[in-house]
Protein backbone atom coordinates (compact mmCIF):
# COMPACT_ATOMS: atom_id res chain seq x y z
CA UNK A 1 0.00 0.00 0.00
CA UNK A 2 2.77 2.43 -0.81
CA UNK A 3 0.25 4.88 -2.12
CA UNK A 4 0.83 8.63 -2.53
CA UNK A 5 -2.31 9.58 -0.63
CA UNK A 6 -1.43 7.60 2.46
CA UNK A 7 2.02 9.08 2.86
CA UNK A 8 0.71 12.46 3.91
CA UNK A 9 2.07 13.45 7.27
CA UNK A 10 0.12 15.45 9.80
CA UNK A 11 1.78 18.73 8.96
CA UNK A 12 0.35 22.12 8.32
CA UNK A 13 1.61 23.04 4.92
CA UNK A 14 -0.32 23.73 1.75
CA UNK A 15 0.99 20.84 -0.33
CA UNK A 16 -0.51 18.34 2.09
CA UNK A 17 -3.91 19.45 0.92
CA UNK A 18 -3.13 18.48 -2.67
CA UNK A 19 -5.09 15.17 -2.48
CA UNK A 20 -8.16 17.11 -1.36
CA UNK A 21 -7.82 19.42 -4.36
CA UNK A 22 -7.66 16.38 -6.64
CA UNK A 23 -10.74 14.96 -4.95
CA UNK A 24 -12.68 18.21 -5.39
CA UNK A 25 -11.70 18.40 -9.06
CA UNK A 26 -12.74 14.76 -9.51
CA UNK A 27 -16.10 15.36 -7.81
CA UNK A 28 -16.84 18.41 -9.96
CA UNK A 29 -15.78 16.59 -13.12
CA UNK A 30 -17.92 13.55 -12.36
CA UNK A 31 -20.98 15.67 -11.60
CA UNK A 32 -20.65 17.73 -14.81
CA UNK A 33 -20.19 14.56 -16.81
CA UNK A 34 -23.29 12.94 -15.33
CA UNK A 35 -25.57 15.97 -15.61
CA UNK A 36 -24.64 16.83 -19.19
CA UNK A 37 -24.42 13.17 -20.14
CA UNK A 38 -27.97 12.38 -19.05
CA UNK A 39 -29.17 15.59 -20.71
CA UNK A 40 -27.52 14.66 -24.02
CA UNK A 41 -28.29 10.96 -24.08
CA UNK A 42 -31.69 10.76 -22.40
CA UNK A 43 -35.06 11.03 -24.23
CA UNK A 44 -36.94 14.36 -24.07
CA UNK A 45 -40.74 14.69 -24.06
CA UNK A 46 -41.82 18.18 -23.00
CA UNK A 47 -45.44 18.83 -22.12
CA UNK A 48 -47.01 21.91 -20.52
CA UNK A 49 -47.72 20.02 -17.31
CA UNK A 50 -44.18 18.76 -17.08
CA UNK A 51 -42.62 22.19 -17.43
CA UNK A 52 -44.65 23.67 -14.58
CA UNK A 53 -43.08 24.28 -11.16
CA UNK A 54 -43.71 21.43 -8.79
CA UNK A 55 -45.73 22.44 -5.75
CA UNK A 56 -46.63 19.15 -4.06
CA UNK A 57 -49.09 18.32 -6.84
CA UNK A 58 -51.25 21.40 -6.24
CA UNK A 59 -51.93 23.74 -9.15
CA UNK A 60 -49.98 27.02 -9.11
CA UNK A 61 -51.91 30.04 -7.88
CA UNK A 62 -50.53 33.54 -8.41
CA UNK A 63 -47.21 34.99 -7.31
CA UNK A 64 -45.43 34.04 -4.09
CA UNK A 65 -44.07 37.56 -3.63
CA UNK A 66 -46.97 39.14 -1.80
CA UNK A 67 -47.06 40.86 1.58
CA UNK A 68 -47.59 38.57 4.55
CA UNK A 69 -48.54 39.72 8.05
CA UNK A 70 -45.48 40.33 10.26
CA UNK A 71 -47.08 38.18 12.96
CA UNK A 72 -46.07 35.00 11.16
CA UNK A 73 -42.41 36.02 11.10
CA UNK A 74 -42.50 37.02 14.75
CA UNK A 75 -43.97 33.73 15.86
CA UNK A 76 -41.55 31.81 13.65
CA UNK A 77 -38.47 33.57 14.99
CA UNK A 78 -39.64 33.23 18.59
CA UNK A 79 -40.31 29.55 18.00
CA UNK A 80 -36.78 29.04 16.72
CA UNK A 81 -35.36 30.87 19.72
CA UNK A 82 -37.20 28.83 22.31
CA UNK A 83 -36.83 25.61 20.39
CA UNK A 84 -33.05 25.90 20.33
CA UNK A 85 -33.14 26.18 24.11
CA UNK A 86 -34.32 22.57 24.32
CA UNK A 87 -31.23 21.34 22.47
CA UNK A 88 -29.05 22.38 25.42
CA UNK A 89 -31.01 20.08 27.71
CA UNK A 90 -29.82 16.96 25.92
CA UNK A 91 -26.16 17.17 26.94
CA UNK A 92 -27.23 18.28 30.39
CA UNK A 93 -29.60 15.31 30.80
CA UNK A 94 -26.78 12.92 29.93
CA UNK A 95 -24.36 14.48 32.43
CA UNK A 96 -27.03 15.22 35.02
CA UNK A 97 -25.31 13.37 37.91
CA UNK A 98 -21.74 14.21 37.02
CA UNK A 99 -22.37 17.97 36.99
CA UNK A 100 -23.83 17.96 40.53
CA UNK A 101 -25.43 21.05 42.05
CA UNK A 102 -23.14 23.44 40.25
CA UNK A 103 -24.43 22.19 36.91
CA UNK A 104 -27.99 22.38 38.16
CA UNK A 105 -27.52 26.02 39.17
CA UNK A 106 -26.04 26.83 35.78
CA UNK A 107 -29.02 25.28 34.02
CA UNK A 108 -31.46 27.08 36.31
CA UNK A 109 -29.71 30.35 35.45
CA UNK A 110 -29.95 29.51 31.76
CA UNK A 111 -33.65 28.61 31.94
CA UNK A 112 -34.50 31.61 34.07
CA UNK A 113 -32.91 33.98 31.58
CA UNK A 114 -35.02 32.37 28.88
CA UNK A 115 -38.07 32.66 31.10
CA UNK A 116 -37.29 36.35 31.55
CA UNK A 117 -37.23 36.67 27.79
CA UNK A 118 -40.55 34.87 27.56
CA UNK A 119 -42.17 37.16 30.12
CA UNK A 120 -40.79 40.12 28.17
CA UNK A 121 -42.24 39.09 24.81
CA UNK A 122 -45.53 38.14 26.46
CA UNK A 123 -45.82 41.50 28.19
CA UNK A 124 -44.83 43.30 24.98
CA UNK A 125 -47.72 41.61 23.21
CA UNK A 126 -45.65 39.76 20.62
CA UNK A 127 -47.91 36.71 20.97
CA UNK A 128 -51.24 38.56 20.65
CA UNK A 129 -52.74 37.18 17.47
CA UNK A 130 -55.95 39.18 17.12
CA UNK A 131 -55.70 42.92 17.17
CA UNK B 1 -15.54 40.81 35.40
CA UNK B 2 -17.85 43.21 37.27
CA UNK B 3 -18.52 45.10 34.07
CA UNK B 4 -19.44 42.03 31.99
CA UNK B 5 -21.95 40.70 34.50
CA UNK B 6 -23.39 44.01 35.52
CA UNK B 7 -23.89 45.45 32.04
CA UNK B 8 -25.83 42.34 30.98
CA UNK B 9 -28.02 42.46 34.09
CA UNK B 10 -28.69 46.17 33.62
CA UNK B 11 -29.60 45.58 30.00
CA UNK B 12 -32.26 43.04 31.02
CA UNK B 13 -33.49 45.45 33.68
CA UNK B 14 -33.88 48.18 31.08
CA UNK B 15 -35.79 45.76 28.86
CA UNK B 16 -38.24 45.00 31.65
CA UNK B 17 -38.65 48.69 32.38
CA UNK B 18 -39.86 49.03 28.82
CA UNK B 19 -42.39 46.23 29.28
CA UNK B 20 -43.77 47.19 32.69
CA UNK B 21 -43.36 50.95 33.11
CA UNK B 22 -45.10 53.48 30.91
CA UNK B 23 -43.04 56.53 31.88
CA UNK B 24 -41.08 58.11 29.04
CA UNK B 25 -38.45 59.88 31.10
CA UNK B 26 -37.64 57.10 33.60
CA UNK B 27 -35.50 55.01 31.17
CA UNK B 28 -33.07 57.89 30.70
CA UNK B 29 -32.47 58.34 34.41
CA UNK B 30 -32.22 54.58 34.90
CA UNK B 31 -29.66 54.39 32.09
CA UNK B 32 -27.59 57.20 33.62
CA UNK B 33 -27.68 55.38 36.97
CA UNK B 34 -26.59 52.18 35.24
CA UNK B 35 -23.67 53.81 33.45
CA UNK B 36 -22.58 55.52 36.68
CA UNK B 37 -22.75 52.19 38.56
CA UNK B 38 -20.76 50.48 35.79
CA UNK B 39 -18.13 53.20 36.05
CA UNK B 40 -18.04 52.80 39.83
CA UNK B 41 -17.95 48.99 39.95
CA UNK B 42 -15.28 48.80 37.28
CA UNK B 43 -13.32 51.46 39.14
CA UNK B 44 -13.53 49.42 42.36
CA UNK B 45 -12.22 46.38 40.50
CA UNK B 46 -9.39 48.45 39.05
CA UNK B 47 -8.54 49.86 42.47
CA UNK B 48 -8.84 46.68 44.57
CA UNK B 49 -7.89 44.13 41.96
CA UNK B 50 -10.72 41.76 42.90
CA UNK B 51 -14.18 41.56 41.33
CA UNK B 52 -17.38 41.24 43.38
CA UNK B 53 -18.38 37.90 41.87
CA UNK B 54 -15.22 35.86 41.50
CA UNK B 55 -16.24 33.41 38.80
CA UNK B 56 -13.81 30.77 37.63
CA UNK B 57 -13.19 31.98 34.09
CA UNK B 58 -10.72 29.16 33.25
CA UNK B 59 -8.18 31.85 32.34
CA UNK B 60 -10.36 32.88 29.40
CA UNK B 61 -10.39 36.50 30.57
CA UNK B 62 -7.35 38.70 31.04
CA UNK B 63 -8.26 41.19 33.75
CA UNK B 64 -5.28 43.54 33.77
CA UNK B 65 -5.14 47.13 34.93
CA UNK B 66 -4.63 48.28 31.35
CA UNK B 67 -7.82 46.57 30.16
CA UNK B 68 -9.78 47.87 33.13
CA UNK B 69 -8.49 51.40 32.58
CA UNK B 70 -9.67 51.24 29.00
CA UNK B 71 -13.10 50.06 30.17
CA UNK B 72 -13.14 52.90 32.68
CA UNK B 73 -12.63 55.35 29.78
CA UNK B 74 -15.44 53.64 27.85
CA UNK B 75 -17.89 53.85 30.76
CA UNK B 76 -17.01 57.47 31.46
CA UNK B 77 -17.67 58.28 27.81
CA UNK B 78 -20.98 56.38 27.93
CA UNK B 79 -22.05 58.22 31.07
CA UNK B 80 -21.27 61.52 29.40
CA UNK B 81 -23.09 60.41 26.25
CA UNK B 82 -26.21 59.43 28.23
CA UNK B 83 -26.24 62.72 30.11
CA UNK B 84 -25.61 64.89 27.06
CA UNK B 85 -27.78 63.08 24.53
CA UNK B 86 -30.23 61.08 26.67
CA UNK B 87 -33.06 63.41 25.72
CA UNK B 88 -32.33 62.92 22.03
CA UNK B 89 -32.50 59.14 22.45
CA UNK B 90 -36.04 59.72 23.74
CA UNK B 91 -36.87 61.56 20.53
CA UNK B 92 -35.84 58.71 18.20
CA UNK B 93 -38.95 56.61 18.70
CA UNK B 94 -41.33 55.06 21.17
CA UNK B 95 -39.20 52.15 22.44
CA UNK B 96 -36.91 54.31 24.55
CA UNK B 97 -35.89 51.81 27.20
CA UNK B 98 -35.17 49.19 24.53
CA UNK B 99 -32.66 51.55 22.93
CA UNK B 100 -30.91 51.93 26.26
CA UNK B 101 -31.11 48.17 26.86
CA UNK B 102 -29.40 47.57 23.51
CA UNK B 103 -26.69 50.07 24.41
CA UNK B 104 -26.07 48.18 27.66
CA UNK B 105 -25.77 44.94 25.68
CA UNK B 106 -23.23 46.67 23.43
CA UNK B 107 -21.34 47.64 26.59
CA UNK B 108 -21.38 43.98 27.66
CA UNK B 109 -19.81 43.11 24.31
CA UNK B 110 -17.27 45.90 24.76
CA UNK B 111 -16.33 44.56 28.21
CA UNK B 112 -15.86 41.08 26.74
CA UNK B 113 -13.86 42.21 23.74
CA UNK B 114 -11.49 44.30 25.82
CA UNK B 115 -10.75 41.61 28.43
CA UNK B 116 -10.75 38.45 26.29
CA UNK B 117 -7.91 35.99 26.51
CA UNK B 118 -9.14 33.46 23.96
CA UNK B 119 -10.16 33.79 20.34
CA UNK B 120 -13.60 32.40 21.22
CA UNK B 121 -14.35 35.26 23.59
CA UNK B 122 -13.01 37.74 21.04
CA UNK B 123 -15.57 36.42 18.57
CA UNK B 124 -18.37 36.47 21.15
CA UNK B 125 -17.46 39.97 22.29
CA UNK B 126 -17.39 41.37 18.77
CA UNK B 127 -20.71 39.71 17.93
CA UNK B 128 -22.44 40.94 21.10
CA UNK B 129 -21.07 44.37 20.26
CA UNK B 130 -22.29 44.36 16.63
CA UNK B 131 -25.74 42.77 16.72
CA UNK B 132 -27.45 45.41 18.93
CA UNK B 133 -25.86 48.05 16.69
CA UNK B 134 -27.63 46.67 13.60
CA UNK B 135 -30.91 47.18 15.45
CA UNK B 136 -30.00 50.62 16.74
CA UNK B 137 -29.04 51.74 13.22
CA UNK B 138 -32.55 50.91 12.04
CA UNK B 139 -34.23 52.37 15.14
CA UNK B 140 -35.90 55.09 13.12
CA UNK B 141 -38.34 52.62 11.61
CA UNK B 142 -40.29 55.00 9.34
CA UNK B 143 -37.15 56.49 7.80
CA UNK B 144 -36.13 54.81 4.57
CA UNK B 145 -32.48 55.86 4.93
CA UNK B 146 -32.27 54.38 8.40
CA UNK B 147 -33.69 51.10 7.11
CA UNK B 148 -31.23 51.03 4.24
CA UNK B 149 -28.31 51.73 6.56
CA UNK B 150 -29.41 48.99 8.93
CA UNK B 151 -29.73 46.36 6.22
CA UNK B 152 -26.42 47.36 4.64
CA UNK B 153 -24.64 47.26 7.98
CA UNK B 154 -26.18 43.91 8.82
CA UNK B 155 -25.25 42.23 5.53
CA UNK B 156 -21.71 43.60 5.47
CA UNK B 157 -21.25 42.90 9.18
CA UNK B 158 -22.42 39.32 8.76
CA UNK B 159 -19.89 38.78 5.98
CA UNK B 160 -17.04 40.22 7.99
CA UNK B 161 -18.02 38.06 10.96
CA UNK B 162 -17.79 35.04 8.71
CA UNK B 163 -14.30 36.11 7.65
CA UNK B 164 -13.33 36.63 11.29
CA UNK B 165 -14.50 33.13 12.19
CA UNK B 166 -12.63 31.69 9.22
CA UNK B 167 -9.46 33.45 10.37
CA UNK B 168 -9.89 32.11 13.91
CA UNK B 169 -10.31 28.59 12.53
CA UNK B 170 -7.10 28.89 10.50
CA UNK B 171 -5.15 30.21 13.50
CA UNK B 172 -6.50 27.39 15.64
CA UNK B 173 -5.65 24.72 13.11
CA UNK B 174 -2.32 26.23 12.14
CA UNK B 175 -0.56 26.76 15.46
CA UNK B 176 1.28 23.78 16.84
CA UNK B 177 -0.28 24.12 20.30
CA UNK B 178 -3.77 23.96 18.79
CA UNK B 179 -4.78 26.59 21.32
CA UNK B 180 -7.51 29.20 21.44
CA UNK B 181 -5.67 31.12 24.16
CA UNK B 182 -4.12 34.16 22.56
CA UNK B 183 -1.01 34.07 24.72
CA UNK B 184 -0.34 30.41 23.89
CA UNK B 185 -0.57 30.58 20.12
CA UNK B 186 2.73 29.07 19.08
CA UNK B 187 3.94 30.25 15.70
CA UNK B 188 7.30 28.47 15.64
CA UNK B 189 10.48 30.15 14.49
CA UNK B 190 11.23 31.77 11.15
CA UNK B 191 8.63 32.17 8.46
CA UNK B 192 4.99 31.77 9.43
CA UNK B 193 3.31 28.56 8.21
CA UNK B 194 0.86 29.04 5.34
CA UNK B 195 -2.24 28.42 7.45
CA UNK B 196 -1.21 30.99 10.03
CA UNK B 197 -0.51 33.54 7.29
CA UNK B 198 -3.96 32.99 5.83
CA UNK B 199 -5.47 33.28 9.30
CA UNK B 200 -3.63 36.51 10.07
CA UNK B 201 -4.71 38.09 6.78
CA UNK B 202 -8.33 37.08 7.34
CA UNK B 203 -8.25 38.47 10.89
CA UNK B 204 -6.77 41.76 9.63
CA UNK B 205 -9.54 42.02 7.03
CA UNK B 206 -12.35 41.27 9.47
CA UNK B 207 -11.12 43.53 12.24
CA UNK B 208 -10.30 46.35 9.79
CA UNK B 209 -13.91 46.12 8.68
CA UNK B 210 -15.13 46.46 12.24
CA UNK B 211 -13.01 49.56 12.84
CA UNK B 212 -13.80 50.91 9.34
CA UNK B 213 -10.24 51.07 8.03
CA UNK B 214 -9.75 51.51 4.29
CA UNK B 215 -10.21 49.61 1.98
CA UNK B 216 -12.97 48.04 4.10
CA UNK B 217 -14.62 51.35 5.02
CA UNK B 218 -17.36 51.59 2.37
CA UNK B 219 -20.21 50.89 4.78
CA UNK B 220 -19.17 53.67 7.18
CA UNK B 221 -20.47 56.89 5.58
CA UNK B 222 -23.81 55.35 4.58
CA UNK B 223 -24.39 53.74 7.96
CA UNK B 224 -23.27 56.76 9.99
CA UNK B 225 -25.36 59.05 7.81
CA UNK B 226 -28.47 56.86 7.82
CA UNK B 227 -28.53 55.95 11.50
CA UNK B 228 -30.27 58.29 13.97
CA UNK B 229 -27.64 60.90 14.89
CA UNK B 230 -27.51 59.96 18.59
CA UNK B 231 -26.60 56.40 17.73
CA UNK B 232 -24.04 57.57 15.17
CA UNK B 233 -22.39 59.42 18.03
CA UNK B 234 -22.30 56.22 20.10
CA UNK B 235 -21.15 53.95 17.27
CA UNK B 236 -18.41 56.17 15.96
CA UNK B 237 -16.79 56.69 19.36
CA UNK B 238 -17.25 54.03 22.00
CA UNK B 239 -17.74 51.01 19.77
CA UNK B 240 -14.97 51.98 17.38
CA UNK B 241 -12.48 52.52 20.21
CA UNK B 242 -13.37 49.11 21.63
CA UNK B 243 -12.82 47.51 18.24
CA UNK B 244 -9.36 49.05 18.07
CA UNK B 245 -8.47 47.92 21.55
CA UNK B 246 -9.43 44.32 20.73
CA UNK B 247 -7.53 44.50 17.42
CA UNK B 248 -4.32 45.74 19.03
CA UNK B 249 -4.44 43.35 21.98
CA UNK B 250 -4.80 40.33 19.72
CA UNK B 251 -2.00 41.33 17.40
CA UNK B 252 0.34 42.35 20.19
CA UNK B 253 -0.09 39.20 22.28
CA UNK B 254 -0.33 36.61 19.54
CA UNK B 255 1.52 37.92 16.52
CA UNK B 256 3.81 40.54 18.04
CA UNK B 257 7.02 38.46 17.71
CA UNK B 258 6.53 38.05 13.94
CA UNK B 259 5.46 41.65 13.34
CA UNK B 260 7.98 42.05 10.52
CA UNK B 261 6.00 39.62 8.38
CA UNK B 262 2.67 41.44 8.48
CA UNK B 263 3.72 45.03 9.15
CA UNK B 264 3.65 45.95 5.45
CA UNK B 265 -0.03 45.10 5.26
CA UNK B 266 -0.79 47.35 8.24
CA UNK B 267 1.28 50.15 6.71
CA UNK B 268 -0.80 49.90 3.53
CA UNK B 269 -4.08 49.93 5.48
CA UNK B 270 -2.95 52.83 7.68
CA UNK B 271 -1.87 55.06 4.82
CA UNK B 272 -4.93 54.20 2.71
CA UNK B 273 -7.24 54.92 5.64
CA UNK B 274 -5.69 58.32 6.29
CA UNK B 275 -5.69 59.20 2.60
CA UNK B 276 -9.30 58.23 1.92
CA UNK B 277 -10.66 59.56 5.21
CA UNK B 278 -9.01 62.95 5.01
CA UNK B 279 -9.31 63.64 1.30
CA UNK B 280 -12.98 62.64 1.12
CA UNK B 281 -13.87 64.61 4.25
CA UNK B 282 -12.64 67.77 2.51
CA UNK B 283 -15.46 67.56 -0.05
CA UNK B 284 -18.37 66.99 2.35
CA UNK B 285 -21.06 69.62 2.78
CA UNK B 286 -22.98 67.88 5.57
CA UNK B 287 -21.25 68.04 8.94
CA UNK B 288 -22.67 64.66 9.91
CA UNK B 289 -21.15 63.04 6.83
CA UNK B 290 -17.92 64.98 7.33
CA UNK B 291 -17.69 63.53 10.85
CA UNK B 292 -18.24 60.04 9.40
CA UNK B 293 -15.23 60.50 7.12
CA UNK B 294 -13.28 62.18 9.90
CA UNK B 295 -13.89 59.07 12.00
CA UNK B 296 -12.24 57.06 9.21
CA UNK B 297 -9.34 59.52 9.23
CA UNK B 298 -8.99 59.25 13.01
CA UNK B 299 -9.07 55.46 12.64
CA UNK B 300 -5.98 55.83 10.46
CA UNK B 301 -4.20 57.53 13.33
CA UNK B 302 -5.29 54.85 15.78
CA UNK B 303 -3.90 52.25 13.39
CA UNK B 304 -0.45 53.72 14.07
CA UNK B 305 -0.66 51.93 17.44
CA UNK B 306 -0.99 48.67 15.54
CA UNK B 307 1.95 49.68 13.40
CA UNK B 308 4.08 50.45 16.47
CA UNK B 309 3.02 47.76 18.99
CA UNK B 310 4.99 48.99 22.01
CA UNK B 311 4.34 50.35 25.48
CA UNK B 312 3.86 53.92 24.24
CA UNK B 313 1.30 52.65 21.73
CA UNK B 314 -0.66 50.92 24.52
CA UNK B 315 -0.78 54.14 26.54
CA UNK B 316 -1.53 56.06 23.37
CA UNK B 317 -4.53 53.98 22.35
CA UNK B 318 -6.17 54.50 25.76
CA UNK B 319 -5.50 58.22 25.60
CA UNK B 320 -6.61 58.42 21.98
CA UNK B 321 -9.86 56.61 22.76
CA UNK B 322 -10.57 59.07 25.56
CA UNK B 323 -9.65 62.15 23.53
CA UNK B 324 -11.47 61.09 20.38
CA UNK B 325 -14.60 59.93 22.26
CA UNK B 326 -14.86 63.10 24.33
CA UNK B 327 -14.45 65.44 21.37
CA UNK B 328 -16.76 63.49 19.04
CA UNK B 329 -19.50 63.03 21.66
CA UNK B 330 -19.30 66.76 22.38
CA UNK B 331 -19.55 67.87 18.76
CA UNK B 332 -22.32 65.36 18.02
CA UNK B 333 -24.31 66.51 21.07
CA UNK B 334 -24.30 70.02 19.57
CA UNK B 335 -24.93 68.77 16.03
CA UNK B 336 -28.08 66.88 17.10
CA UNK B 337 -29.61 70.12 18.34
CA UNK B 338 -28.92 71.99 15.09
CA UNK B 339 -31.76 72.69 12.69
CA UNK B 340 -29.53 72.27 9.64
CA UNK B 341 -26.76 69.64 9.44
CA UNK B 342 -24.78 71.38 6.67
CA UNK B 343 -21.73 73.53 7.34
CA UNK B 344 -23.81 76.63 6.47
CA UNK B 345 -26.14 75.55 9.29
CA UNK B 346 -23.37 76.40 11.76
CA UNK B 347 -23.12 79.98 10.48
CA UNK B 348 -23.26 82.45 13.36
CA UNK B 349 -23.57 79.84 16.10
CA UNK B 350 -21.16 81.75 18.34
CA UNK B 351 -23.33 84.90 18.24
CA UNK B 352 -26.54 83.12 19.18
CA UNK B 353 -25.13 80.49 21.57
CA UNK B 354 -21.65 81.63 22.70
CA UNK B 355 -21.00 78.66 25.00
CA UNK B 356 -22.04 76.07 22.42
CA UNK B 357 -19.85 77.75 19.84
CA UNK B 358 -16.87 77.71 22.19
CA UNK B 359 -17.30 74.04 23.14
CA UNK B 360 -17.75 73.03 19.51
CA UNK B 361 -14.54 74.90 18.69
CA UNK B 362 -12.61 73.16 21.49
CA UNK B 363 -13.90 69.77 20.32
CA UNK B 364 -12.90 70.49 16.72
CA UNK B 365 -9.48 71.77 17.80
CA UNK B 366 -9.00 68.59 19.79
CA UNK B 367 -9.93 66.48 16.75
CA UNK B 368 -7.39 68.43 14.69
CA UNK B 369 -4.72 67.97 17.35
CA UNK B 370 -3.91 71.52 18.44
CA UNK B 371 -1.74 71.76 21.61
CA UNK B 372 -3.40 72.11 25.02
CA UNK B 373 -6.19 69.77 23.93
CA UNK B 374 -6.39 66.02 24.50
CA UNK B 375 -6.21 65.47 20.75
CA UNK B 376 -2.68 66.84 20.66
CA UNK B 377 -1.27 64.66 23.43
CA UNK B 378 -2.87 61.53 22.04
CA UNK B 379 -1.59 62.22 18.52
CA UNK B 380 1.80 62.96 20.08
CA UNK B 381 1.79 59.57 21.85
CA UNK B 382 0.86 57.79 18.63
CA UNK B 383 3.61 59.45 16.61
CA UNK B 384 6.18 58.82 19.38
CA UNK B 385 5.20 55.16 19.42
CA UNK B 386 5.58 54.95 15.64
CA UNK B 387 9.02 56.56 15.80
CA UNK B 388 10.09 54.20 18.60
CA UNK B 389 9.15 51.24 16.44
CA UNK B 390 12.17 52.10 14.33
CA UNK B 391 10.87 50.83 10.98
CA UNK B 392 9.48 52.83 8.06
CA UNK B 393 9.91 56.32 9.38
CA UNK B 394 8.09 57.75 6.35
CA UNK B 395 4.76 56.58 7.78
CA UNK B 396 5.18 59.14 10.57
CA UNK B 397 5.77 61.91 8.04
CA UNK B 398 2.70 60.86 6.06
CA UNK B 399 0.63 60.88 9.25
CA UNK B 400 1.73 64.42 10.11
CA UNK B 401 0.88 65.65 6.61
CA UNK B 402 -2.60 64.16 6.81
CA UNK B 403 -3.11 65.67 10.27
CA UNK B 404 -2.39 69.02 8.64
CA UNK B 405 -4.89 68.34 5.85
CA UNK B 406 -7.54 67.50 8.46
CA UNK B 407 -7.26 71.06 9.77
CA UNK B 408 -8.91 72.26 6.56
CA UNK B 409 -12.28 70.63 7.07
CA UNK B 410 -12.38 71.03 10.86
CA UNK B 411 -11.49 74.72 10.63
CA UNK B 412 -14.15 75.31 8.02
CA UNK B 413 -16.76 74.57 10.69
CA UNK B 414 -14.98 76.82 13.20
CA UNK B 415 -14.91 79.55 10.55
CA UNK B 416 -18.66 79.14 10.05
CA UNK B 417 -19.26 79.30 13.80
CA UNK B 418 -17.31 82.52 14.41
CA UNK B 419 -16.84 84.49 11.20
CA UNK B 420 -20.03 84.01 9.17
CA UNK B 421 -23.43 85.63 9.47
CA UNK B 422 -26.50 83.37 9.83
CA UNK B 423 -27.83 82.50 6.36
CA UNK B 424 -31.51 82.84 7.32
CA UNK B 425 -33.54 84.76 9.85
CA UNK B 426 -34.41 81.59 11.80
CA UNK B 427 -32.21 80.74 14.79
CA UNK B 428 -29.54 78.03 14.20
CA UNK B 429 -30.68 76.24 17.35
CA UNK B 430 -34.12 76.41 18.93
CA UNK B 431 -33.41 77.92 22.34
CA UNK B 432 -35.79 75.58 24.19
CA UNK B 433 -33.71 72.56 23.14
CA UNK B 434 -30.68 73.89 25.01
CA UNK B 435 -31.23 73.46 28.74
CA UNK B 436 -29.02 74.79 31.53
CA UNK B 437 -27.78 71.33 32.53
CA UNK B 438 -26.87 70.63 28.91
CA UNK B 439 -24.69 73.72 28.88
CA UNK B 440 -23.00 72.75 32.16
CA UNK B 441 -22.29 69.25 30.84
CA UNK B 442 -20.85 70.65 27.63
CA UNK B 443 -18.59 72.92 29.67
CA UNK B 444 -17.45 69.88 31.69
CA UNK B 445 -16.67 68.04 28.43
CA UNK B 446 -14.55 70.94 27.23
CA UNK B 447 -12.73 71.14 30.59
CA UNK B 448 -12.05 67.37 30.48
CA UNK B 449 -10.57 67.75 27.01
CA UNK B 450 -8.28 70.51 28.27
CA UNK B 451 -7.28 68.57 31.43
CA UNK B 452 -6.37 65.49 29.38
CA UNK B 453 -4.41 67.75 27.07
CA UNK B 454 -2.30 69.15 29.91
CA UNK B 455 -2.03 66.19 32.32
CA UNK B 456 -2.37 62.98 30.31
CA UNK B 457 -0.60 61.20 33.20
CA UNK B 458 -3.81 61.00 35.25
CA UNK B 459 -5.20 58.53 32.77
CA UNK B 460 -2.02 56.69 31.87
CA UNK B 461 -0.97 56.33 35.50
CA UNK B 462 -3.97 54.08 36.06
CA UNK B 463 -3.01 51.75 33.24
CA UNK B 464 0.25 50.98 35.07
CA UNK B 465 -1.46 50.78 38.46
Amino acid sequence: MDFFFLQVQAQNSAENYFPIVIQILFAIGLLTLMIFGSDLLGPKRKTADKLQNFESGIEIKGNARQPIAIKYFLVAILFVLFDVEVIFFYPYAINFRALKWEGFLAVVLFVSSFLAGFIYIFKKGALKWEE
Amino acid sequence: MNAIIFSAIWGVLMMFTGAFVQSKTLPKYLAITGAALLFLLNGIELYNGTPIFNINGMNMLAITSMNLTFLEVIFAATLLFFMLSGRDVERVGEHVSEYFALIFFVLCGVSLSSTYNTLLLLFLGIEIMSIPLYVLTGADKRNLKSNEASLKYFLMGAFSTGILLMGIAFIYGGNTNASFYIDQIHLGVGKMPVMITVGVVLLIIALSFKVSAAPFHFWTPDVYDGAPTVFTSFMSTIVKAAGFFAFIRLFKTSFGPVQGQWQNLIVFITVATMLIGNVTAVFQQSVKRMLAYSSIAQAGFMLLALFALNQTADDGIILYSAAYSLATIGIFAILIKMNDYTIEGFNGLAKQQPLLGLVATICLLSLTGIPLTAGFTSKFFMLTAAVENGHKFWVVIVAVIFAAISAYYYFRVIQAIYFKEPSSAEPVIDAERVSGSFKILLAITAILILILGIYPEILIGWAHH
